[in-house]
């Protein structure tokens, strides 16, 4: 990173505002998954299971909105966000191609 | 705590243009859902006189139902047995016949004369507690549900943002602000030690209210999108497994009895009546429903769960303090947000909240009117921005008018029933129509003036509710009183006014006594 540390501008607002409901929705969706295949009782943990996954999205997208105005412009949010997403879904790809594998 | 001073500033902004945004719709979603803690109360104290004859003992349910499957067989679809009757549930038996739309009913109960005959009555309930809960619910705005539950979604994840920015702009002079409130003379200060206060001491009420809310408002796109890259083949939700339905004709267990089983299995578990369905192979499956106050429950008045008619077993993993633990913590998360645990004390405790969170988001708007003041230079008064004008306006106009419009459908309540046919029309269109006159009120007077004009007219509309609950003890007008719980509406209102009398004599005085530079003065205004 570098040195001189640039000063954050009220700037970029759609940009960011559109990163943080865009892909902080898809990363939400991405971890609330993993954390449904891979937290207790995993995938078929029963409907009580499946409402919690449902709630996880809020507060994830919610954190991420909220946190997407500390990225320095637009640019760097998408980049991140953009990469996170790709990174748990490919995650998420990968855990269901392994555990689906299993089961079959 | 430090933080960088560009990023409180960045955050600053944020906070600012997210609360200036939804603020206003905050207000109203906060002062209905304070006002809903009471719902069964107000439903109560909101309920016509029933013209069926006392309900008969439960020792007689079975004939009654009996007597009501023979006369009207349409309820044998669903019907449902009553333990304990109230004025806005006054019978025995009730059922349900589906309307023209979906989610549309007329319910129907049933009780027996002195001459053991047959009485039929369609339950008029007013609607008035549910109006203020679809207020609530769609931050006061008029449009049909589906609008409504999306803007109500972008305005819960606005919340969410105003609540983390706050308290990012908050955090590095935490220790020196916390429980300062600086009354003096600067007035920006005073306010903003409100807000803060008001803000973090709620904080953890507020973001399970943010949370919650963006769930009720996306739950439906939320399953979807998981249906499609969560779950292998979709979301599989299972079937519920019961014991197979007796031999056909098989009769139901009476209620008396059912009861008495059900309070075997359930201790301590109120038991408010039992519903029945009939399935299409003509075996009833049932339902008990009542309340355990020692848990919460994600319904807001009530728990249920399903009952077998014919042997009075209990299954109860639909029951608060009976579930599995993923079904406890997502019923936990419900009950949060209804304040549906620890019986009334909590009940209260999410009033006093909810009408603080209003103060919030009210206050927020004054501060946003404070820090963008043409303070005077020299002797002439400087004319305020207009956007300042117009956001004072807005700000008297839309929470007074959200309180005097709920304030005078809620006096409406008992004179409507007699007069007119269609209530819910009725309930609605007296709210907007006084909503939108008190922003009119508010636009035409200015800020200044309508302040404490709509404070007045707050106090005076706010008096005719417990008025017409005693025009209805005396039996004048059609209205009516039921004794019982409903008193406590009464009370309330009648502790309203002198407190809107307190503050409109405030504001009063500000505007005619303060400082002229500000929206606030009614001589600057005049100047």
């Amino acid at each position: 990173m570098n040195d001189r540390r640039a000063r954050l501008e009220s700037r970029h607002w759609l940009g960011k505002s559109v990163a943080g409901l865009v892909f902080g929705f898809g990363l939400a969706l991405a971890l609330s998954g993993l954390f449904a295949w891979l937290g207790p009782d995993g995938i078929h943990g029963g409907g009580g299971k499946i409402q919690f996954n449902m709630w996880l999205i809020a507060p994830i997208w919610c954190a991420v909105l909220s946190c997407v105005f500390l990225f320095r412009d637009s640019l760097r949010a998408w980049l991140w966000l953009g990469g996170a997403n790709a990174a748990a879904f490919g995650l998420l790809w990968l855990v269901r191609a392994t555990l689906e594998q299993g089961a079959a | 705590m430090k933080i960088r001073s560009d990023i409180v500033k960045v955050y600053k902004d944020v906070h600012i243009w997210v609360g200036i945004v939804a603020g206003l719709m905050l207000f109203v979603a906060f002062y209905g859902g304070a006002i809903t803690m009471f719902e069964k109360p107000l439903e109560r104290w909101a309920a016509p006189p029933s013209s069926l004859p006392t309900p008969v003992p439960l020792e007689r349910a079975p004939a009654l139902v009996e007597a009501v499957l023979t006369a009207h067989p349409e309820a044998a679809r669903q019907y449902i047995v009553l333990v304990e009757t109230a004025p806005d549930s006054p019978a025995r038996v009730l059922w349900r016949v589906r309307g023209q739309r979906r989610g549309e009913f007329t319910e129907y109960g049933a009780g027996f004369d002195a001459d053991g005959r047959l009485q039929v009555e369609r339950i008029r309930k007013a609607p008035v507690a549910q109006l203020i809960d679809t207020l609530h619910q769609h931050v006061g705005l008029p449009f049909p549900e589906r609008v409504s539950r999306l803007v109500m979604g972008a305005v819960a994840l606005l919340y969410a943002v105003a609540l983390v920015s706050g308290l990012i702009v908050l955090l590095p002079t935490l220790v020196k602000d916390l429980f300062a409130l600086r009354v003096g003379k600067n007035i920006k200060r005073m306010w903003l030690d409100a807000h803060n206060a008001l803000g973090l001491v709620s904080l953890p009420f507020h973001l399970i209210m943010a949370l919650t809310c963006v769930v009720f408002a996306f739950h439906d796109q939320f399953y979807d999108a998981q249906d499609k890259v969560v779950y292998p083949g979709g979301i599989d939700w299972g079937r519920e497994e019961h014991a197979p339905p007796p031999p056909p004709g098989t009769p139901p267990l009476p209620a008396a009895e059912l009861l008495r089983r059900v309070n075997a299995q359930l201790p301590g578990f109120r038991v408010y009546g039992f519903s029945f369905e009939r399935e299409k192979d003509g075996h009833l499956e049932g339902r008990v429903t009542g309340l355990d106050t020692r848990h919460g429950t994600r319904a807001r008045t009530y728990a249920s769960t399903h009952l077998d008619p014919y042997t009075g077993q209990v299954g109860p993993h639909d029951l608060p303090g009976h579930m599995e633990p993923w079904d406890a913590a997502v019923n936990a998360f419900f009950m949060l947000h209804f304040g549906s645990f620890g019986g009334n004390g909590v009940r209260w405790m999410y009033l006093l909240l909810g009408l603080a969170g209003a103060m919030l988001f009210y206050t927020g708007n004054v501060l946003w009117i404070e820090s963008r003041r043409k303070k005077q230079r020299g002797t002439e008064t400087p004319v305020q921005k207009r956007s300042v004008r117009v956001l004072g306006c807005l700000t008297t106009g839309v929470s007074l008018g959200c309180v005097v419009g709920i304030s005078a459908t809620l006096a409406a309540t008992k004179w409507l029933p007699s007069r007119v046919d269609d209530l819910a029309a009725w309930h609605e269109g007296i709210y907007f129509a006084v909503f939108a006159a008190c922003v009119a009120w508010a636009f035409l007077r200015g800020t200044a003036r309508s302040a404490h004009e709509l404070l007045w007219a707050a106090a005076a509309v706010t008096a005719l509710i417990p008025l017409s609950s005693l025009a209805g003890a005396w039996g004048l007008g059609g209205a009516w009183h039921h004794p019982g719980s409903g008193i406590v509406i009464d009370a309330v209102a009648v502790l309203a006014v002198p407190v809107f009398l307190l503050i409109a004599r405030h504001s009063r005085r500000r505007a005619l006594r303060g400082h002229v530079d500000s929206v606030w003065s009614a001589r600057a205004a005049a100047a």
